[in-house]
């Protein structure tokens, strides 16, 4: 180090080597690939955008919708006219699973994201100001944690809602009180992240140096606790999924003229003997929603997580590579 | 290593023979402990990484092995290899002989014979190793049933009080039934020997077992460790990566690099006449707390080689001065030096080095940098911080429902200085002494703060509004301990360097240009800015966190241990790049740091403070050079000094017991209740101790003194908080090693 200013030999040379040997791979590639890796995943998210592509373009390819009945087909099963038969009502199901899945999704995803970035921002907060802030915002928290959902959902839905039915389509009302009941458990556990992230020396640093506290949540602690929030989101999804079939199923959720899977499987549970077809289809097709989205989790938690094992592959490759070079070297050497 | 490797096995059986006459350490049967050509591999992510190539040493019953080297040197793996504790991912070959039955291959069963038995082994972090839901006692007489499953249970309890007293646990009968949470961190370390030496064990294995604690607990520990060796008679093997540590307590030393031990030797040999680069530069590298001259260390730069590659050459080769072609022609062996029996180095110029060699000059130290304000006398520089009686007391509270106070802990107590333009300040003391929460402190900047805090002129009693404060962060910038937490490992360097910039209200262009000044500045690559910073090396990765810090030219700049997660090496150069800083940029440093050496090194004064106080201010050479406070004397006393003459012969002052808990602080002297001085006083005097509280007075210079400054000049720069600093020693608490009580049976 006599010139401060020269470039260091050994720090070149290391420059090559991390060049060299790829280490210069951004974070997000590497969790691509491991992603990639792991088959399963890939199937899951193959079979969630099918389902979602079904959705949106299935419509087209029958003549029917969801609210024409078909006065010479009641309680047909599948034939060449109505793909998946009709119901007791003579509307073809196709239409309606299509319409069903639809909503399913809309309200999975939007739910899903939004109470995750509800969670988030919320977590983070009261993790940045703690003390009063931190406390009266969990006391928020828990009261709702508290708060008897199902309840709420019915009432909502049901009678108590009358003036916001008239104005709000069913699934909208579902989802704002979906949303209003699923973002606390995330944002306590966000909370205890990002508290146990305050105590690390960078956040400090952004502080003493005059950085704002909005800054600092946006550009500090939200990122760092990215990994989670992508794995919650997908969590998430498959909740409000799955909360919108139960609600469904049960009477307090999506109301006809909308339907839903929910809706569907409910009102089939009646006619499984007479109507099979009425309850396998969307059954069938709520399963393989889940389903996708929880084979993808699989796969993200895999590739986010430093420490999990799907880069074995490359390991075992590249240590028996190695260990042929070693042999090599020996061979040479004796 | 290839070619031992490669040595067929009818070769390998005449090899012991001849290993044991090139190692010249001693006959096979002497040896408590003799390992031989040792290799630990591991597979990683990116492929097999071998840790450990070809260690080779014989330990004798009561002697003391030093291991030295950098983090990733492979000390403690070869440790562990020894006790067979290694991950069974792990390969190790090679032969490791304890009494001549050999422990590598045996089971994992077979080896819990031993373990804890014939091997014992005290680690490094005192607060994980013992259980916390076990009672001290329980933990010891586990030790003891598991190895002497006849014994009594009376017999049992007796050897654990025995154990605990021989370790220096005042009232070990009733602290056998205390948990780990109610000893302090040194307590516990001294409870770890205890269960080492349990059952008097032939070798034990201590890594790193004070690096974790405060210096004067280090002195302690130390002490306990000389003492548990004299009763066992047990050879110890001592893992460092401090050189201080070893050269009062080891009679042989191996330093290792990548590896491979690079040189071997008495330590006399080692310390006095290295013959191998990396040693020289190791031993330049540690600024020493005893030399007030100024000298820039020497820095080794560069990186330990990657493991995973065989290396071609010697594996020093990329970062040695010396470095020519025949050095990356091949590793070089460990070869005997001429003129010493025992003395090996692996390099090929060794016969060329010396004593008579500097590293200073083979490493090229940089000049010593001269700030425009170093001839300035202090008086005549403006203060960029004033701290005026600050205090910052925390309420102890009690009850689950209605809080009530039942204390209060005094972290800061009234503390008061400046620091001019231009001068590096030092905060040193134990931990719980109050530096960190003084800094944090200033770092506040709040209204409601108790005392003043004047920041280059802009005080937080006047407006501390938002504006204020903005002016006063560009005034004042920090540093921190830990150079990988304090830099967000999702930014870029780019985006890290642009933070404070952005921050300030400058566009983009003038970002950018800054920002490559600032890489310059530290003496990084600017076309490394779009990198991560979990792609550099600690040492860079500080570099960063100073270029951080200085992006907005502030006067001031915060150091909280900004070397002690780094290595000795490394550390030399960040060292020498803030001494550099400071002279060119003009700037002003307020240093907190535990090492007393890196301190002395840097700074042009000192404030020793003990439980929240300042015990003794002043100019950095008068405080160590004639220190006057009786805990700066335990201070000073107790760092440990690179030189095996000076550790020998030195007189320690070892403290009793920890840092009081700051409840429970004295009336009146906070140090009464540890302080060597108090001790040996007589009653009388030892009520004004207790009772009154000694204030911060200037030292007056003895009969002596004034008669030898033929003028009378100002009173020197050095204020300490002591009645009777001039009182005698308590001569229990004093420890003199000389050489024959160090080789004692």
């Amino acid at each position: 180090m006599t010139n401060l200013n020269a470039v260091d030999p050994a720090a070149a040379a290391q420059d090559a080597h991390l060049e060299g040997a790829d280490v210069v791979i951004g974070k997000s590639t590497i969790i691509f690939r491991r992603f990639m890796r792991n088959k399963t995943a890939v199937a899951g998210l193959a079979i969630f955008l099918a389902l979602t592509l079904f959705s949106f373009v299935g419509g087209y390819f029958t003549p029917w919708d969801k609210e024409t009945i078909d006065p010479f087909n009641i309680g047909m099963p599948p034939s060449a006219e109505h793909y998946l038969g009709t119901s007791q009502a003579g509307i073809d199901l196709y239409a309606m699973t299509v319409e069903g899945t639809r909503i399913s999704i809309l309200i999975g995803l939007v739910v899903g994201l939004v109470s995750v970035l509800i969670a988030a921002v919320y977590g983070c907060t009261m993790a940045y100001f703690g003390g009063k802030v931190d406390k009266l915002m969990l006391f928020v928290l828990e009261a709702l944690i508290m708060m008897p959902a199902l309840l709420v959902v019915a009432v909502a839905t049901s009678g108590g809602g009358a003036g916001l039915k008239q104005d709000l389509p069913s699934w909208l009302l579902l989802i704002i009180v979906l949303l209003v009941f699923s973002w606390m458990g995330t944002a306590r556990l966000i909370r205890s992240l990002s508290m146990s992230l305050m105590q690390r020396d960078f956040v400090k640093a952004a502080q003493y140096m005059g950085v704002p506290p909005r800054r600092i949540i946006w550009r500090h602690l939200v990122p760092n606790i990215g990994s989670l929030l992508v794995l919650d989101i997908t969590r998430g999804v498959t909740a409000a999924i799955l909360a919108e079939v139960a609600f469904s199923f049960i009477g307090i959720g999506i109301k006809l003229p909308d339907v839903s899977l929910g809706v569907l499987i409910g009102g089939a549970t009646s006619q499984v003997q007479t109507f099979p077809w009425m309850f396998w289809v969307p059954l069938t097709v709520m399963f393989l929603l889940t389903g996708s989205l929880a084979m993808m989790n699989d796969g993200l938690r895999d590739a986010f997580d430093p420490s999990s094992s799907s880069s074995g592959k490359a390991r075992k490759k590249r240590a028996r590579n190695n260990g042929t070079d070693q042999s090599l070297v020996q061979k040479k050497a004796s | 290593m290839s070619s031992e490797t490669t040595a067929g096995p009818a070769e390998s059986a005449g090899l012991p023979a001849e290993r044991l006459h090139v190692a010249g350490l001693a006959a096979p049967s002497d040896a408590v402990l003799s390992v031989r050509d040792l290799h630990v591999r591991f597979t990683s992510e990116n492929g097999m990484v071998h840790a450990v190539r070809g260690v080779d040493f014989d330990l004798m019953a009561g002697k003391t092995l030093g291991i030295v080297g950098e983090s990733g040197s492979g000390k403690s793996v070869t440790s562990l290899a020894i006790m067979g504790l290694l991950p069974a991912a792990a390969e190790v070959s090679g032969s490791v002989r304890l009494n001549g039955r050999e422990l590598l291959g045996l089971s994992d069963k077979a080896m819990c014979g031993y373990r804890g038995n014939e091997l014992a082994m005290v680690f490094q972090d005192p607060l994980s190793s013992l259980t916390p839901v076990y009672t001290v006692g329980t933990q010891i007489i586990e030790a003891l049933t598991i190895h002497n499953p006849g014994m009594s249970r009376q017999a049992k309890e007796a050897r654990a009080v025995e154990l605990l007293a021989m370790v220096g646990i005042p009232s070990p009968k009733d602290r056998l039934r205390a948990f780990p949470h109610e000893f302090s961190g040194g307590m516990r370390q001294r409870v770890m020997i205890a269960i080492a030496i349990a059952n008097n064990p032939r070798v034990l294995i201590a890594d790193e077992p004070t690096t974790a604690l405060d210096v004067t607990i280090q002195a302690q520990v130390l002490e306990v460790l000389h003492t548990a060796q004299e009763e066992t008679g047990a050879a110890v093997v001592m893992i460092t990566h401090d050189l201080g540590v070893v050269a009062g307590m080891a009679d042989d030393i191996m330093v290792m690099y990548a590896g491979r031990p690079v040189e071997t030797g008495g330590v006399d040999d080692i310390y006095y006449n290295p013959r191998m680069p990396y040693t020289m530069g190791l031993l330049g590298a540690v600024p020493r707390v005893d030399v007030a001259e100024k000298t820039s260390l020497v820095p080794i730069e560069g990186m330990p080689p990657n493991l995973l590659h065989q290396p071609t050459g010697c594996s020093f080769a990329p970062r040695c001065p010396l470095a020519s072609d025949p050095c990356r022609a091949g590793e070089p062996p460990l070869s005997a030096v001429p003129g010493s029996a025992r003395h090996r180095a692996a390099c090929i110029k060794s016969e060329s080095l010396g004593a008579d060699v500097d590293a200073q000059d083979v490493f090229a130290a940089p000049p010593v940098p001269v700030s425009r304000f170093d001839a300035m006398p202090r008086e005549e520089r403006s203060a960029v911080l004033e701290l005026k009686d600050i205090r910052k007391h925390f309420p102890l509270t009690k009850g689950a429902l209605l809080k009530r106070r039942i204390g209060t802990v005094k972290a800061v107590d009234g503390i008061s200085f400046d620091i001019r333009e231009g001068e590096c300040f030092s905060i040193v003391g134990e931990s719980g002494s109050g530096k960190t929460t003084t800094l944090l402190e200033i770092m506040e900047f709040h209204k409601d703060q108790d005392g003043e805090v004047v920041i280059g002129g802009l005080s937080n009693k006047q407006a501390a509004d938002a504006r204020t404060k903005s002016a006063m962060r560009r005034e004042l910038q920090m540093v921190f301990q830990d150079p990988t937490g304090a830099l967000d490992p999702r930014f870029t360097v780019y985006e890290v360097l642009a933070e404070p910039l952005q921050n300030a209200g400058m566009d983009r262009q003038a970002i950018k240009k800054r920002i490559m000044e600032l890489m310059r500045l530290v003496g990084l690559q600017p076309d490394h800015v779009n990198r991560f910073p979990n792609q550099f090396s600690g040492g860079q990765r500080q570099r960063i966190g100073i270029a951080r810090a200085l992006a907005v030219n502030p006067k001031l700049v915060v150091l909280d241990e900004p070397v002690s997660a780094l290595d000795v090496s490394v550390q030399a150069g960040v060292i020498n790049l803030l001494d550099r800083l400071r002279a060119e940029l003009g700037l002003s440093y307020l240093l907190v740091a535990h090492d007393l050496s890196v301190v002395r090194h840097i700074s042009n004064r000192v404030a020793v403070m003990y439980l929240g106080k300042i015990v003794e201010i002043g100019e950095v050479d008068r405080v160590f050079g004639n220190p006057r406070h009786p805990y700066t004397r335990a201070l000073l006393s107790a760092i440990p000094v690179p030189d095996p003459q000076v550790e020998r012969t030195r007189e320690r002052i070892i403290l009793k017991g920890d840092l009081p808990s700051p409840l429970d602080a004295p009336k009146g002297c906070n140090f009464a209740t540890r302080c060597p001085v108090f001790a040996a006083l007589p009653p009388a005097k030892q009520e004004k101790c207790l009772s009154l509280e000694p204030p911060l007075e200037p030292v007056t210079p003895s009969e002596a003194a004034r008669t030898l400054e033929a003028a009378p000049g100002p009173s020197p720069d050095q204020r300490f908080a002591c009645f009777f600093p001039d009182g005698q020693l308590d001569e229990d608490m004093l420890v003199v090693h000389d050489t024959a009580d160090h080789h004692a049976p």
